[in-house]
């Protein structure tokens, strides 16, 4: 216990940890902020950068970056109308009505202690159930790994994006690239065409770049002369009244961000969304009408998504399965160090495990800090031209595509995903499913073919050892309703019952 | 989840690319180990890349069944593939292909300069400025904070 304590405090008592989490949360904040710039991107680029760096000095400056990340898209959601992040969303419905109103500062001040609170919420939510997932994960077989990772890429393809069929084919195409390279097992060469620059693989982090920061840069060229909005600030602290009432929405909110954000694979984008909805429902006599600012409208899809950011290092840091697109990324910095993020990550890096859950605290620190000071200095660095920003974008994904090996090869493949990621955005795909794919496809092959082999080649006893284990049962049935819910059939079952309670509603 | 009724430009077309990429993906991972055995190398990648084909299929039927774009290849060229993107994706070739040569700064400078100049159209000198700063903070950054090694061009001996 005391020992936890000690790692807990590391980056709060090194002079220059601390200053790394305060950095990373500052820089986090902007890069939210501005849109075209995603946490995604700045986490996989910073990634490629900071990988000759220690262990803890990299999970600082990353750990801040996700928390202010996160939490930045709120402010242009209010101040412009334009969410700086797809977790933002929801914010915009009721933050930006309230600056029409003129109430912008009142709403900034708001969202950001209700963020903090909702980001400590997702922190002890990591440092109590995590210990206990871990324990619970040990009993966890390579079919239940295979089916969790299923599970994950399918959540991920089914609640982003236009259709079904275009997440699992992004989720497929992302195992794909992933198994480029030679076997782990066998030292066979997949998808090689013999050729040397081939073998060694597709580094991961190069992919991410591509498609997280050049195609997003390319599709941000649609809307390079967006007219930038001006507001006037004025009280940013937050009344202590306003606080205590919209606490209970905050609980509500901050608990329904933390499991979803624990899903694998869906993060605080999705949570913002269904936090809103939920507290649209559970407001009767909302003061002022939701979407024409709200506050509870603003402190809800706020306090969950922040609340997220710790529930989505839940299931990376014990089962080794990212929680969202950012663990997805965060978990290639942590292969990158060495690391292997699962059950025994409690096991054998304790200290890694408490680390985190220490920075991620303090991060959330800085967040008030930084959140509550500074907002007009804020405002004139969002409103840096696109036409800046882009070439900028480009050159650190081409810096950051080169570092990871230094090897000029890994530039052209940036290009070559940036490129195809950019047409696959155009035609409504979401590349969140790519990477979860790239991340978790060798860990699937790799479970699955252990299970396989554990099952003796025989395909009878392969299926059979999913029903009669009540773990795999339990995630089979999980990955077949998700799955079915998305089918035709599942179509046709939900139409069937709207239909009845039409029908039912017509007769009474 | 939207329905939209009418396909965007070159939809069909990159539907029937997909498809043809699934297939050929697909033949390249049944070449790894064939139906040889069920925890050989390539059954994954042919679970994977049948899931391709699978799904491809599916979102090539959806787009044959919405209503065609219309405007044909200049609606396509002027939603999908504005000038805008192209050229940037040809500066950004460009510069990759600079960089070896160049070196990282040279290459760096001059992508910064052509392209903001090409999206920002402002006077020259203010690019240019804009440009060095840019240049300046990366440079800095990079090798003072990141220490990432910065390809060297093999023009000028590596000097920059």
């Amino acid at each position: 216990m005391l020992e936890s304590f000690g790692y807990l405090a590391i980056s709060w008592l090194d002079p220059w940890l601390l200053m790394l989490t305060a950095a990373g949360t500052l820089a986090g904040i902007y890069v939210g902020a501005i849109p075209g710039l995603s946490v995604t991107m700045a986490v996989s680029i910073l990634i490629s950068f900071t990988f000759k760096w220690s262990v803890n000095d990299a999970l600082a400056l990353i750990a801040g970056v996700f928390v202010g990340g996160v939490y930045g898209g709120s402010r242009t959601a209010i101040l412009l109308n334009i969410p700086g992040a797809p977790s933002a969303i929801a914010t915009a419905l009721d933050g930006y009505p309230m600056a029409k109103r003129g109430e912008a500062g009142e709403a900034v001040g708001l969202t950001t202690v209700m963020s903090v609170f909702g980001g400590f919420v997702g922190v002890a939510a990591l440092a109590l159930f995590a210990p206990l997932l871990a324990d619970f994960a040990l009993m966890f077989t390579s079919r239940d790994y295979l089916l969790l990772a299923m599970i994950g890429i399918l959540l991920v393809g089914t609640l982003s994006g236009e259709s079904f069929a275009k997440g699992v084919f992004a989720g497929a195409l992302g195992v794909l690239i992933g198994m480029v390279g030679l076997d782990p097992m066998t030292a066979e060469g997949r998808f090689t065409f013999d050729t040397i620059t081939l073998m060694g693989g597709i580094p991961y982090v190069v992919a991410m770049i591509g498609f997280f920061g050049v195609a997003e840069a390319f599709v941000q060229l649609h809307q390079l002369d967006l007219p930038a909005v001006k507001q006037k600030i004025d009280r940013v602290i937050p009344r202590l009244a306003d606080v205590r009432r919209y606490f209970r929405v905050a609980m509500r909110a901050s608990g329904i961000g933390t499991v979803i954000g624990a899903l694998p694979g869906t993060g605080g984008d999705i949570a913002a969304l269904l936090a809103y909805d939920d507290a649209k429902r559970a407001t009767k006599n909302p003061e002022v009408p939701f979407g024409e600012g709200a506050k509870e409208g603003l402190v809800a899809p706020e306090a969950a998504n922040n609340a997220a950011v710790g529930g989505a290092f839940v299931p990376m840091l014990t089962l080794g399965i990212p929680g969202d697109a950012v663990t997805a990324v965060i978990i290639g910095a942590l292969f990158i160090h060495g690391l292997k993020p699962g059950p025994l990550l409690l096991v054998e890096t304790p200290h890694l495990f408490w680390f985190t859950v220490g920075n991620l605290a303090l991060a959330n620190i800085f967040l008030l800090i930084f959140g509550l000071t500074g907002i007009r200095i804020f405002t004139k660095i969002v409103e840096c031209p696109k036409a800046i920003l882009i070439p900028l974008i480009i050159i650190l994904s081409a810096v950051g595509s080169y570092a990871i090996q230094n090897n000029p090869v890994d530039i052209y493949w940036m290009l070559l995903f940036g490129v195809f990621g950019y047409f696959l955005k155009v035609y409504g795909f979401q590349v969140g499913p790519v990477i979860l794919g790239v991340i978790l496809g060798p860990m699937m092959d790799s479970n699955y073919r252990r299970a396989m082999i554990g099952a003796r080649n025989d395909p009878a006893t392969f299926i059979w050892d999913f029903l009669s284990h009540p773990i795999s049962c339990v995630l089979l049935i999980a990955f077949l309703a998700l799955l079915i819910s998305q089918t035709p059939l599942g179509r046709l079952a939900r139409e069937a019952w709207r239909g009845r309670r039409a029908q039912g509603r017509g007769a009474g | 989840m939207s329905s939209r009724a009418q396909r965007r430009p070159g939809e069909l077309a990159f539907a029937v690319a997909l498809l043809a990429l699934s297939l050929w993906l697909f033949g390249e991972a049944f070449k790894i180990s064939g139906f040889s055995g069920l925890s050989t190398p390539g059954v994954f990648p042919m679970l994977a890349s049948g899931l391709m084909v699978a799904s491809s299929l599916a979102i090539l039927l959806k787009a044959l069944a919405m209503s065609p774009a219309g405007g044909g290849l200049r609606q396509f060229l002027a939603d999908i593939t504005p000038l805008r993107q192209t050229v940037m994706v040809v500066l950004v070739g460009l510069y990759i292909l600079a960089m070896p040569w160049l070196g990282f700064l040279a290459a760096s400078g001059l992508f910064l300069f052509v392209s903001i100049q090409f999206l920002w159209r402002r006077s020259p000198w203010l690019t240019a400025l804009v440009s060095l700063a840019g240049l300046a903070a990366i440079h800095v950054i990079f090798t003072l904070v990141f220490q990432v090694v910065l390809p060297k061009g093999t023009l000028l001996q590596g000097l920059y």
